[in-house]
C-alpha cells in the first residue's frame, strides 16, 4: 500500500522522481518516505549490500549552532565528544554530527520513531533569562539539506567519481565526517555502516536534490547500483 | 592541484578554498587621512616572499589564516583566525563635526 | 596488393590470433587481429602509408609505434587526430588518413612541396601582408589547409567521466624501472598506482633485445608481472596515459573515456626514453622508422616491418635490431654504423657471425622513394668525414626499411611539468634530470640508466625512496645502484647530415628542415625558446620529442656555444593531447529548484536561470509572451498575483550582537529597530561600492532574518563570517536560503486571500502595517510573514519551510481561485518594480556605483561609529558626483523602448547609460532608470539616448516612483 506524497503538507524534495522509479511511500513523521520499489525486498536488500541510494529526506533531522549549542545539547542528554568532523552515536541510534566546535547536525535514527529532533526543537527557546544563558540557535536542517543514504561495498568507488576526498573504508573510518564538494555541490558526508555494510549519509542543498540524485544514479550505473527504499536499509541491520 | 590544510577540515584540494586577501590592519577610519585610507582599500602589498592571507574553506564557509611563500608557492602554515584575533573589536564613535580631528 | 606480413608465433605477444577483426582504412577493407593497433594491422597487410604531413603533404608512416609521433594521426568518424599506433582496432572501425586532397596515396596537395623554396621559415610572419588586401585573398586558402583532421561540428558529446584515485606512491611507466620501483615500494605496505600506456606491463622488456639470444627481456618481464600480481596494494592502470604531473603530486591520467585525477604522496616517473631519429635527406619516408618501432612491430604485434632492411646505428642497440630483423626473416642488407670504430660487444659479434654487412664510419645521406612516391626504395650510404659531413661517392642500397638506432633522449615531460631541471651530459651526449622537486623521483632510462641491471637496481632505489617519502616504514638504508648505467656510447652527438637539396627533416610535424633552423637562427632567433616560437620547431603534435634535441644541437653549432649552455625548451602539460570531453567529464553543473518548481512547469511557466536557480519568467506560450506579462502585471495591480520568491537569499543573524553586526555591515542603523518591523539593508564594500540589498526583519531582540539578493547571498554570508572572524562579536550567522520557500502574494485582494488561510495573525492594516513582520501559520504551515513592497501593492511575503513550500503554493492557489489569482513571473515583477522605481543591485548598479550616485543617501545612517564602506562614501561625498542614477520617462509614445546599456549622449559625448527600461502598461509610457551627467539629473531635464540602429530618442528625468508616488497602495 502506497500513500500519495501530496496528501501530506511536508513533501520530499524529489517525490516525483522516486514515484516515477516505482517507489512505494509510507508516512513517517508527517511526510511520505520511499519504503520500497517494485520487486522483492530481498532483492532490494541484496542491492543495498552491493551499491544503492535511498532518499531519507522526509525523515526527521535538526541542528544547533552557535555559542552554547553543544553544552545545551549535552544538558538535553546527548552524548557529544570533543572532536569536530566526527559523528557521535546516540543511544537511540541517532547521530550527532559535530561539524565544528559549536555546530551540531543531528540526524534521527532510521526508524524515524526516535523523535529526537522533534523533542529538541520543542525544547529550545529564547527564554526569559537576562542575560540569556548561551544555548546556541536551532538550524532548519530538515529543510536546508536533502538527506541521501548510500550503502554497499561499491559506495567508495562510486564516490570517487563525484568527490575528491578519499572516502575508502580503510581511510575514512566509521562515523568520520567530510565537509567537502560532491558533484560540485557543498556537501556533508558521514560514514555510518549498517550490519557490516559500508554506508554513508550524504547531506546537501535541498534545492539541488534532483540534480544530486541524478548525479549519483549516473555514477552508480557502471557498478550496477540502484535506488532502494528505507526498508532495505533497515534490513541491513543496525549500525 | 595543490593541497591546502584547513585547520577545521584537514588537507583538501585547493579548489575547495577561496582566497580572501592579505591580512592587514584597518587604520582608524575616523582619524586616518584620505590617502592612508585609499592605500588600505585599494593597494595590495603584493609581496614576493612570505605573506599572511585569509583563506576560506568554501563548503564550510570557514575562514582561517595561511602563511604562504609567493615565490616558491609553498603553503607554510595554516591556523585558526582566533590565534591572531583574540578579542572583540570595538569602533569608537566618529568625532562630531566641529570637534578636533574632524 | 595486400601482403601478409604476419609473423608466426611466438611473435606478437599482444595479439590474439584466434580473433580476427575487420575494419576499413581509406574505405578499403582490412583484417587484423584482436590486440592490433590500426598501424600494426595495416602493416600486417603491407600498408605503411598512414597520413600526410601538415605542410608539404609528404607521405608519412610508422615512426615510433609508441604513440610518440605525429605521423600516424588518422581520423575515425568525427574523431580527428587518433594515434594509429596506439588505438586498437575494433570490429567495423573506419579510419581515414589526414591532410590530403583527393586520395591519400595521390594527394593533389603535394604540389605544395615543389613550392617549398618559396615558403621559408617565418613564412607567415613575412608574407601575406603586402600588398594591402593580400591577406583577404590568402586567408581562406590558408584556413582551408590549416589544422589537423576535420572537426565534425555536429558530433554528439560522448559519455566522458572522471574518477579520483589515491595512492601512497604513483608510478608512471610499466617498464622494468617502473615495475621494480612499484614492487619495492609495495613491499613497504604502501598503496601503489602503476600507470602504463600499453595493454600489458613490460615496457622495453616486451620488445628490446638485451643479449644476443633475445630471451632475457621476456623472462624478466614475466617474473616482475607475477610478483606484482601478488600484491593486493598495487593497482595497475593499463592502456592509461599520464598526461600531467601537477602541484603536490596531482596526476592526470587518461584511459578510454575517463580522466583519472590521482593524488599521491610521492611519485616515481619511470617513463623511459625516446629513441631519436637521424637527419638526412628524405628521412621521413614511410619505411624509415626507429629501431625500437621495428622491434615493437615484430615482438608485440607479430608484424614483419619490411623485407629488405638497412639498420642505421650508432650504438649496440642497433645490432640488436639487426638480429631481431634477421630472426624475423627480414633481409638485413647492411648495418650502417656512424661510429668510426664500434666497440665490440656480444651483439656486434653475433651480427658478424651471421655475416651481416657492417659499414662502420658511414651514414645514410639520402633516402630514395619508390616510383609511387609513397615508400622507401633505396638509400645512399656515404663515408663520414667529419661532423655532419660525408664523402662523395655513395653506395646505393635497395631496401624498403630503414631502422634508426642512433641515440635516445629521456622522456622527461612529466618531470618538466613538476619543475625538474635538466642538464646536458657531455659524456653521454644526453640531457639528464639534474634537480627534482621533493616527492618526485626519476627512475630508469628517464634518469639515465640504460643497462637492464642498472635499470632494475634504479627501480629498487626509487621505490625505496618513494615509500620513504610517502611516510611508509622502510627498512635498511637507501639502496645503492652500483651497476654501470650503460648510458655511454648510446647516443651519437651529431646524427645530422644536412643535404644541399634539403628535405633533411628535423621536425616531421612541421616539415622543418635543417636550413629552416639555420635561417631562423640567422634571423636572430638564437635562444632556444625564441627559435621554437619563430620556426615552430617542437610545436606540432609530438611536441618536440624527436626534434627538440636536434634543434638544440643545430643552435649550438650555429652559435658556437656548447649544448650544455643552451638547455631545452620547457615542456608543459598535457603529455598527450587531451580531449575537451575528458576535461568536461560529466559536466557537473548544479541547478537549484524551488519547492514550487514543478508547479510552475505544470502551469506553463517558462523557466529562466537566476544564479543557479530556475525561475518562471512568465506563464504561457512564447508566442504570447508580451500578452502574458501584461496580464500578469495587471493582475497584480488590479486584483491579486502570486510569485515564487524562494530564490531570495535568507540569513538568520542571531545573538546579543546581532544588531551590532548589521550596523557594521549595512549602511542603515539597526540597534533601535523594533521587534516585528523590517528595515531596508544596503551593503557596500570597503570602497563604498554597493554590493547587495534586502530587508532585515527583527523577530526577536537577538534575531534578525536578513534577506539578500538571489545571486548575492552566498557572498554576503561569506562576507559576514569574514568580518566577524576579526571582530569576534557574540553573534551567529546562518545561511537558510534553501531552507525557506517563499511567495509574494501581492495585489489589492491579497489580504482577502491570505485571511482565508491565516487565522493566528491579525492581518488588519493597523495591527500588521506596511514593513511589519510576523510569525504565524498559513494553511497550517509555520510561516514568517513580511509586509514589503517591491511591486508597490498591498502584499505579503510568506516564507515557510522548503519541504512545505509546495503545499503552501497549492493552498494559496486553491483559495485564490475565488479571487481569480494569477501566478506571475520574473518579467512581470521587473515591470512592476520599475514602475515603482526600485533598483536591482547588479542591474541598476555596477562595479563602481556608490550610494550617493544611486540616490540612496537616505539609506546611510549618520550617527554610527563605523560601517564597511562608510569612510569611503564620506570621501566620495566630499567630491562632486560624476554621474547620477535617475528615473526617466519617454514622452514620445512611438519611440522604441531602449535596451539596457543603451548610451546617454550629451553633445556628442557618452555621459551615461540606460540600466532598466520597460513599457509600463499601468502608466502607458516607457519608463526606466539611467545614469546621466549630474547636470542632467534635475527633474524635467531632457537627455538623449542612442537606441538600436543609432536612432536618438529623448528621455525626460522624473523622480521615481513613477507609479503611486505617495506609496499609498503598498501601505493599504
Amino acid at each position: 500500500m502506497s500513500i500519495d506524497p501530496t496528501s501530506l503538507k511536508r513533501r520530499g524534495f524529489l517525490y516525483r522522481v522516486l514515484a516515477e522509479a516505482g517507489a512505494e511511500f509510507g508516512e513517517i513523521g508527517g511526510a511520505a518516505v520511499a519504503l520500497r520499489y517494485r520487486g522483492s525486498i530481498e532483492e532490494e536488500t541484496h542491492k543495498a549490500r552491493h551499491l544503492a541510494i535511498a532518499d531519507l529526506s522526509p525523515l526527521p533531522r535538526c541542528g544547533f549552532k552557535g555559542n552554547g549549542a553543544v553544552e545545551w545539547l549535552q544538558s538535553q542528554g546527548l552524548d557529544i565528544g570533543p572532536d569536530s568532523n566526527k559523528a557521535y552515536r546516540q543511544p537511540n541510534g541517532a547521530l550527532a554530527a559535530r561539524l565544528a566546535p559549536t555546530e551540531i547536525f543531528l540526524i534521527d535514527d532510521l526508524g524515524g520513531e526516535g523523535r529526537l529532533s522533534a523533542r529538541l526543537d520543542a525544547a529550545w527557546s529564547w527564554g526569559k533569562e537576562k542575560p540569556r544563558k548561551p544555548c546556541g540557535y536551532p538550524m532548519p536542517r530538515a529543510d536546508s539539506h536533502a538527506w541521501f543514504a548510500l550503502a554497499g561495498a561499491e559506495s567508495p568507488a562510486m564516490f570517487s567519481k563525484i568527490c575528491g576526498v578519499d572516502l575508502r573504508t580503510h581511510r575514512f573510518p566509521d562515523l568520520a565526517i567530510a565537509q567537502t564538494s560532491v558533484a560540485k555541490m557543498n556537501a556533508i558526508v558521514i560514514r555510518e555502516d549498517r550490519g557490516g555494510v559500508p554506508g554513508y549519509h550524504l547531506l546537501a542543498d535541498s534545492a539541488s536534490a534532483e540534480y544530486l540524485w541524478a548525479c549519483v544514479i549516473d555514477a552508480m550505473e557502471e557498478f550496477g547500483g540502484a535506488a532502494v527504499g528505507l526498508e532495505a536499509l533497515r534490513r541491513l541491520g543496525g549500525p | 592541484m595543490k593541497i591546502m590544510n584547513c585547520p577545521l577540515n584537514g588537507p583538501r584540494n585547493i579548489s575547495e578554498f577561496a582566497w580572501g586577501g592579505e591580512l592587514r590592519a584597518m587604520p582608524d577610519p575616523n582619524t586616518c587621512g584620505a590617502h592612508e585610507w585609499a592605500d588600505y582599500v585599494f593597494l595590495e602589498n603584493n609581496t614576493a616572499g612570505m605573506v599572511r592571507e585569509w583563506w576560506c574553506h568554501v563548503p564550510t564557509s570557514f575562514w582561517f589564516i595561511a602563511e604562504r611563500d609567493t615565490v616558491s608557492d609553498e603553503i607554510v602554515r595554516t591556523y585558526r583566525a582566533t590565534e591572531v584575533f583574540k578579542d572583540r573589536v570595538e569602533f569608537k564613535t566618529a568625532p562630531l563635526p566641529g570637534e578636533p580631528g574632524s | 596488393m595486400i601482403a601478409d606480413n604476419r609473423l608466426p608465433e611466438p611473435y606478437g605477444r599482444l595479439i590474439d590470433r584466434r580473433r580476427p577483426i575487420d575494419f576499413t582504412f581509406e574505405r578499403r577493407a582490412y583484417r587484423g587481429l584482436a590486440g592490433d593497433t590500426i598501424a600494426s594491422a595495416l602493416g600486417a597487410n603491407g600498408e605503411w602509408l598512414l597520413s600526410r604531413s601538415f605542410k608539404y603533404r609528404r607521405p608519412r608512416g610508422v615512426l615510433t609505434m609508441a604513440g610518440q609521433d605525429g605521423n600516424t594521426l588518422v581520423q575515425i568518424g568525427s574523431e580527428p587526430n587518433v594515434l594509429a599506433d596506439l588505438r586498437p582496432i575494433a570490429e567495423g572501425l573506419a579510419a581515414e588518413g589526414q591532410n590530403y586532397d583527393g586520395f591519400l596515396n595521390q594527394d593533389r596537395g603535394r604540389v605544395v612541396e615543389r613550392l617549398a623554396r618559396f615558403m621559408p621559415v617565418g613564412f607567415y610572419y613575412k608574407a601575406f601582408f603586402k600588398p594591402k588586401g593580400a591577406w583577404k585573398f590568402w586567408e581562406p586558402i590558408i584556413r582551408n589547409r590549416a589544422g589537423l583532421g576535420k572537426v565534425d561540428v555536429h558530433a554528439h558529446h560522448g559519455y566522458f567521466d572522471k574518477q579520483y584515485l589515491f595512492a601512497d606512491v604513483a608510478v608512471i611507466g610499466g617498464g622494468p624501472a617502473g615495475m621494480s620501483a612499484a614492487l619495492q615500494a609495495a613491499s613497504s605496505g604502501a598503496e601503489i598506482v602503476l600507470i602504463d600506456d600499453m595493454p600489458e606491463l613490460g615496457g622495453s622488456l616486451g620488445y628490446a633485445r638485451f643479449e644476443s639470444q633475445g630471451v632475457r627481456g621476456a623472462a624478466v618481464a614475466s617474473r616482475l608481472r607475477r610478483r606484482l600480481a601478488g600484491h593486493k596494494n598495487v593497482t595497475v592502470l593499463s592502456n592509461c596515459t599520464c598526461t600531467g604531473l601537477y602541484g603536490d603530486n596531482w596526476l592526470a591520467a587518461v584511459a578510454g573515456q575517463r580522466l583519472y585525477k590521482i593524488r599521491a604522496k610521492s611519485v616515481v616517473v619511470a617513463t623511459g626514453s625516446l629513441e631519436q631519429p637521424a637527419v638526412f635527406r628524405h628521412n621521413d619516408l614511410p619505411g624509415i622508422m626507429m629501431g625500437s618501432a621495428a622491434q615493437r612491430l615484430i615482438h608485440l604485434y607479430g608484424v614483419k616491418p619490411g623485407r629488405k632492411a638497412v639498420v642505421l646505428t650508432a650504438n649496440a642497440d642497433g645490432y640488436g635490431v639487426a638480429l631481431d630483423l634477421d630472426d624475423a626473416g627480414v633481409e638485413v642488407e647492411a648495418v650502417v654504423d656512424m661510429r668510426e670504430a664500434p666497440v665490440a660487444t656480444i651483439m656486434t659479434r653475433s651480427v658478424a657471425n651471421r655475416r651481416i654487412r657492417v659499414l662502420a664510419g658511414h651514414t645514410i645521406s639520402e633516402a630514395i622513394e619508390n616510383r609511387h612516391g609513397e615508400h622507401l626504395a633505396a638509400v645512399l650510404v656515404n663515408r663520414i668525414v667529419g661532423e655532419g659531413r660525408y664523402e662523395r661517392g655513395a653506395t646505393i642500397v635497395g631496401c624498403d626499411l630503414v631502422c634508426m638506432s642512433v641515440g635516445y633522449t629521456p622522456a622527461g615531460q612529466l618531470l618538466h611539468h613538476a619543475g625538474a631541471r635538466f642538464a646536458y651530459d657531455e659524456a653521454t651526449h644526453m640531457f639528464q634530470p639534474a634537480e627534482l622537486p621533493a616527492g618526485v623521483l626519476a627512475s630508469g632510462s628517464v634518469n639515465g640508466a640504460y643497462d637492464l641491471d642498472a635499470v632494475l637496481a634504479e627501480g629498487i632505489r626509487a621505490g625505496w625512496l618513494a615509500a620513504r617519502d610517502a611516510g611508509m616504514p622502510v627498512t635498511g638504508s637507501e639502496p645503492v645502484a652500483s651497476y654501470d648505467s650503460g648510458a655511454r656510447d648510446l647516443t651519437h652527438p651529431w646524427p645530422i647530415f644536412p643535404h644541399k637539396k634539403g628535405k633533411d627533416f628535423i621536425d616531421f610535424d612541421e616539415d622543418l628542415q635543417v636550413k629552416d633552423l639555420v635561417n631562423a637562427i640567422a634571423d636572430g632567433y638564437d635562444d632556444i625558446e625564441l627559435l621554437k616560437r619563430y620556426s615552430t620547431v617542437g610545436m606540432g603534435p609530438s611536441q618536440g620529442r624527436h626534434s627538440g634535441v636536434a634543434a638544440v644541437r643545430v643552435l649550438a653549432k650555429e652559435t658556437g656555444r656548447p649544448v650544455s649552455a643552451l638547455g631545452v625548451t620547457t615542456q608543459r602539460p598535457p603529455y598527450r593531447p587531451v580531449k575537451f570531453g575528458h576535461l568536461g567529464g560529466r559536466g557537473f553543473e548544479p541547478v537549484r529548484y524551488t519547492a514550487m518548481h514543478h508547479r510552475h512547469i505544470e502551469l506553463g511557466g517558462r523557466m529562466m536561470l537566476a544564479g543557479l536557480w530556475l525561475r518562471p519568467a512568465y506563464y504561457g506560450v512564447p508566442a504570447d509572451r508580451d500578452k502574458a506579462i501584461l496580464e500578469e502585471v495587471l493582475a497584480v495591480r488590479r486584483n491579486v498575483g502570486l510569485i515564487d520568491v524562494s530564490t531570495l537569499g535568507g540569513l538568520d543573524v542571531r545573538g546579543p550582537d546581532a544588531a551590532e553586526l548589521l550596523n557594521r555591515l549595512y549602511t542603515f542603523a539597526y540597534a533601535k529597530q523594533p521587534v516585528g518591523r523590517s528595515r531596508y539593508v544596503l551593503m557596500t564594500d570597503q570602497s563604498g561600492v554597493i554590493t547587495d540589498d534586502g530587508v532585515a526583519c527583527r523577530f526577536h531582540d537577538q534575531h534578525f532574518y536578513v534577506t539578500a539578493t538571489t545571486g548575492g547571498v552566498d557572498a554576503v554570508y561569506r562576507h559576514m563570517l569574514f568580518w566577524n572572524a576579526q571582530w569576534r562579536l557574540d553573534v551567529d550567522v546562518a545561511n537558510v536560503t534553501a531552507a525557506y520557500a517563499g511567495v509574494n502574494l501581492a495585489g489589492p485582494k491579497s489580504r482577502a486571500v491570505l485571511s482565508r488561510l491565516c487565522s493566528d495573525v491579525d492581518l488588519s492594516a493597523e495591527a500588521f502595517p506596511y514593513m511589519g513582520v510576523r510569525q504565524g501559520t498559513v494553511a497550517g504551515i509555520p510561516a514568517r510573514l513580511l509586509r514589503v513592497g517591491f511591486v508597490g501593492e498591498l502584499g505579503y511575503e510568506i516564507h515557510v519551510p522548503a519541504s512545505q513550500g509546495e503545499a503552501l503554493w497549492d493552498a494559496i492557489m486553491a483559495v485564490g481561485a475565488l479571487e481569480d489569482i494569477r501566478p506571475f513571473g520574473v518579467e512581470a515583477q521587473r515591470v512592476l518594480r520599475l514602475e515603482k522605481g526600485h533598483i536591482i543591485i547588479g542591474q541598476d548598479t555596477d562595479g563602481l556605483t556608490h550610494p550617493l550616485e544611486a540616490g540612496m543617501g537616505w539609506a546611510i545612517a549618520k550617527n554610527k561609529p563605523f560601517f564597511i564602506g562608510g569612510r569611503s562614501i564620506e570621501i566620495q561625498g566630499s567630491k562632486a558626483l560624476t554621474r547620477k542614477l535617475v528615473g526617466f520617462i519617454v514622452d514620445d509614445k512611438s519611440a522604441p523602448v531602449p535596451d539596457e546599456c543603451h548610451l546617454v549622449i550629451h553633445r556628442g559625448e557618452i555621459v551615461g547609460r540606460v540600466t532598466s527600461a520597460v513599457r509600463s502598461p499601468t502608466l502607458d509610457a516607457t519608463v526606466g532608470l539611467a545614469y546621466v551627467a549630474p547636470a542632467q539629473a534635475t527633474p524635467d531635464t531632457q537627455f538623449e539616448i542612442k537606441v538600436a540602429g543609432g536612432r536618438m530618442i529623448r528621455g525626460r528625468v522624473i523622480s521615481p516612483p513613477f507609479y503611486d508616488p505617495d506609496n499609498k497602495r503598498q501601505a493599504m
